[in-house]
């Protein structure tokens, strides 16, 4: 079905000397204001021994600044009647509120202030360290955490998306705060960061105190250039032996960046592959085998080449081996015969439908703005660009994209399985065995075709 | 602080058949909802059954009249919508233009589903399987043993997917008594909501559902919930974390302290951000945890909820956690809050709300609820003066009136 949709909204663009980018769009449908100010800055700009350091310290920067003191930033944005939250994944560090029209600005006074004048008071910093502890402790009792953060682990062994975005235990018990006021201090600049503003908002106004509050700022370094990742010369297997009683696979295999015209069609070839009750995993493994109780594929593109992932979640019972054959076999096929012209259109039409679902709320156009803002070469105006190419991508064009990527001699093969003790077999799993963190269970096939979430990412709360 | 005005334009018409159909206009959108709630109930589940409401509503789009499971989905994906079952009805989410097809796929999965055996059987697996990943989560073997706690025997005490011994004798012939007894239209609700005029929206609904007929029997009238005595257990699982629960019975969304819990609830532990005093307490300045919160409204049904408040935590630090629950539940119903304090949760309750309404499912369920609990169209506009009706001595006449420290049910599960 055609259908005539608005991709890319009415933006005024702010662009200020010391190189902050702030994106306004006016919308009026109710009296509401979205912000989100994004910072390149993630578990990738880490250096060994102080892993984990950005997502610390996105949860310090709620701990108090220069103009507002411990517990105020919540407390202002509570009384506002607003919401805010923060969350840190391998590339970026995202900070958002939500907030009613007539009191949106306080917003910008937060961001301003916290953006070169958080305390990071010493006290504040061993407390959160224990919350920061905890959460860690509640991701490696997750099904899924601990397999995705060993199949990331074992795909990346160079290029810092090796580490996992919440950090190592070790490192986060011995970090200190000089080295959060260090690291703080070396990122944390106006160049490094954009502002997405969307709502009911009087534009002119809007820039006005952006150009205030936002213009004296000095720049910091511009962000380092990542070791590239060699290339895989054989498949990897890694198995984490897990206290869960099901068994769980994740194959993943590198592949592009954000933006790339092949992350597009890798989107399409997720979609062909696991993501609806149409695509060929869940009608093989699902329907035809019933040897899995869900799939679901994700095109886990980054600014430095990402990963396309392949998550199953076996019935009890269900040989392990037998599934990694026919994810194999039904890889393999999507990769000798592509897409039909049939699910091309029902994939087109799924993807247009995705991103329309992405701008419900104000919040989800702004936090979407940030993220091509941010992530992709042409910034934001690569919108107008996306559907376009999505339907520009021929079937050849596909298979040979698969062809590229899907390979598995390119391949990480990582397998949760119960531990001793625990009902299960292990056959057809690997030898190696690694604990991490991290990836949140989904029933993809049941659900919309949303483009999947960043799935390495940590959050100061749970949302 | 003012509350931002918002005006809903809803209409309703009621139908011979009893169904009563809803409309909201959301202009400048670019997508559509439609959301079908009828009046069932986990309780009419067969008796000895228990998860067969469940497993109706996750059968519904295994297949219709028209269409076997992967046709039925195709038919969605062709329209980028998203439909889904559930045991009161299902929901459909597509763009704008896409509209009239996609209702027609929610009318027959409501009404036209065929429950095939083969499918029932694939469903009915994943079902047992899900429910031996949570047996694997002690956060959800804690919430399920609070519940059972709480409730006794009681049917609010049963889990909604049933028991592994449960689900493996449901037939699908039981899922078609369900559904044919069950699905009717009196006391049921649908609504919708997009860019589209509300009659317009009306008159499609109509035809959409008007083959929905017969009567709907008589639910199965619930003995009252009461107030259990103290207790508290230990669940061991070898994890890092323990997942606590404390609590006991709570409220109706009819009890008419709803407003006043809502705002007690967020001076104790639901605030945003880590505004409550659970919250800046347990952890900001214990750093017991990641994740805490306390509340009674949330839960409130038609039947009575649960106080619930919840911590996850390392095991050492158990008896402090519950210590300071404690100690926050005494404390709020023996001293009311400060002026401040009290006010700060009314600006958020009154500012917040709109956020709610962004969404058409939640404007189409929002619906649903203004009709369902009596609250009426103009809810929204009367809900600031709901909030800030209530007095510091209201919360504390109502925490001393509901929360009960000497009759708190403790269970954890996880390390030890």
């Amino acid at each position: 079905m055609k259908m005539d949709l608005q991709m890319l909204p009415d933006v005024d663009v702010v662009e200020l000397d010391n190189g902050f980018r702030a994106l306004l769009v006016e919308r009026r449908a109710l009296p509401v204001v979205a912000s989100v100010c994004w910072y390149q800055i993630g578990s990738r700009d880490e250096r060994t021994g102080e892993t984990g350091l950005s997502h610390f310290l996105e949860h310090m920067m709620f701990k108090g600044t220069d103009k507002f003191g411990k517990g105020e930033i919540d407390l202002q944005t509570s009384k506002m009647g607003g919401s805010n939250n923060a969350f840190t994944d391998t590339d970026s560090t995202a900070y958002y509120f939500s907030l009613a029209a007539d009191r949106w600005e306080t917003a910008l006074e937060i961001e301003a202030s916290r953006m070169r004048d958080c305390l990071l008071d010493p006290a504040e910093f061993q407390s959160e360290k224990n919350v920061v502890l905890e959460e860690l402790a509640m991701g490696e009792d997750e099904p899924w955490r601990p397999l995705y953060q060993a199949a990331e682990s074992t795909m990346f062994q160079t290029h810092p998306y090796h580490h996992p975005v919440i950090g190592y235990r070790e490192e986060l018990e011995r970090v200190t705060v000089g080295q959060m006021r260090s690291y703080y201090e070396r990122h944390y600049g106006p160049n490094r960061a954009c502002l997405t503003v969307v709502g009911a908002i009087d534009r002119k106004r809007a820039r006005q105190r952006i150009e205030r509050l936002f213009g004296s700022m000095p720049r910091v370094d511009d962000r380092a250039v990542a070791i590239r990742e060699p290339e895989p010369t054989g498949e990897r297997r890694v198995v984490v032996k897990s206290p869960h009683s099901v068994t769980r696979m994740c194959v993943g295999f590198p592949t592009c960046r954000m933006g790339a015209r092949d992350d597009y069609a890798l989107d399409l070839l997720a979609h062909e592959l696991g993501n609806s009750k149409s695509s060929r995993l869940y009608r093989r493994l699902v329907v035809r085998d019933r040897s899995v109780t869900e799939v679901s594929v994700m095109n886990e593109v980054r600014q430095d080449p990402g990963g396309f992932f392949v998550m199953c979640e076996l019935h009890p019972g269900a040989d392990p081996s037998k599934v990694e054959a026919a994810v194999r076999e039904e890889v393999a096929g999507m990769v000798a015969d592509g897409v039909a012209s049939a699910d091309m259109r029902r994939i087109r039409t799924q993807i247009e439908s995705s991103f329309l679902f992405q701008d419900e709320t104000v919040l989800d156009l702004a936090m979407k703005l940030a993220r091509f803002e941010a992530g992709t070469p042409l910034g934001f105006r690569t919108l107008a660009d996306v559907l376009p190419t999505y339907a520009s991508l021929t079937r050849k064009e596909l298979r040979e994209v698969a062809a590229r990527y899907l390979d598995f001699d390119r391949a990480t093969i990582a397998w949760a399985v119960p531990a001793a003790g625990r009902a299960e077999s292990t056959r057809g799993a690997g030898k190696t065995s690694k604990k991490a963190r991290k990836k949140p269970a989904k029933k993809a096939a049941k659900k919309a075709s949303k483009k999947p979430a960043n799935k390495a990412k940590a959050s100061r709360r749970k949302a | 602080m003012s509350a931002p005005a918002v005006r809903l334009d809803v209409a309703e018409r009621t139908l011979a058949s009893g169904l009563t159909l809803l409309a909201v206009h959301n202009p400048g959108v670019q997508t559509f909802a439609c959301v079908a709630s009828l009046d069932t109930r986990v309780a009419d589940d067969p008796e000895g059954l228990p998860g067969v409401a469940n497993l109706v509503g996750e059968c519904l789009d295994e297949g219709t009249k028209r269409y076997d499971a992967l046709q039925l989905s195709a038919a969605a994906e062709n329209l980028g919508a998203m439909l889904e079952g559930n045991h009161r009805g299902g929901v459909v989410m597509c763009p704008a233009p896409t509209h009239k097809k996609a209702t027609d796929l929610l009318r027959e999965l409501v009404l036209e589903p065929t429950f095939p055996q083969r499918e029932v059987r694939r469903v009915q697996s994943e079902v047992l399987t899900e429910l031996q990943a949570e047996a694997d989560d002690p956060r959800s073997v804690a919430a399920r043993r609070f519940r059972r706690r709480i409730y006794g025997d009681h049917v609010l005490g049963r889990a909604m997917q049933g028991t592994v011994d449960s689900v493996a004798a449901i037939k699908p012939k039981h899922l078609r008594q369900y559904h044919e007894r069950w699905f009717r239209p009196s006391g049921g609700y649908v609504a919708a909501s997009g860019p589209f005029d509300t009659e317009e929206t009306l008159d499609r609904l109509e035809r959409a559902f008007r083959g929905l007929r017969g009567a709907t029997p008589a639910h199965a009238v619930y003995p009252e919930v009461t107030l259990g005595d103290a207790s508290d257990e230990h669940l061991a699982m070898p994890r890092e974390q323990v997942h606590v629960f404390l609590g006991h019975a709570g409220i109706r969304r009819t009890d008419p302290d709803f407003y006043t819990l809502s705002v007690m609830d967020h001076i104790l532990g639901s605030g945003p951000g880590f505004t409550s005093r659970c919250s800046r307490k347990l952890r900001d300045e214990m750093g017991l945890c990641y994740s805490v919160s306390a509340g009674i409204a949330a839960s409130a049904g038609e039947q009575p909820g649960t106080f619930t408040a919840y911590i996850g935590t390392s095991p050492e630090h158990r008896e402090k956690a519950v210590d300071g629950f404690l100690a926050e539940i005494r404390r709020i119903r023996e001293q009311p809050p400060s002026p401040s304090e009290l006010q700060d949760v009314k600006d958020y309750l009154t500012g917040s709300f709109v956020f709610a309404l962004e969404r058409n499912s939640n404007l189409a369920a929002y619906a649903i609820r203004a009709k369902r609990f009596g609250l009426g169209f103009d809810f929204v506009a009367r809900y600031p003066d709901l909030v800030r009706a209530v007095s510091v001595e209201d919360v504390r006449e109502a925490a001393e009136r509901h929360l009960h420290p000497d009759r708190l049910t403790i269970v954890s599960a996880g390390a030890s």
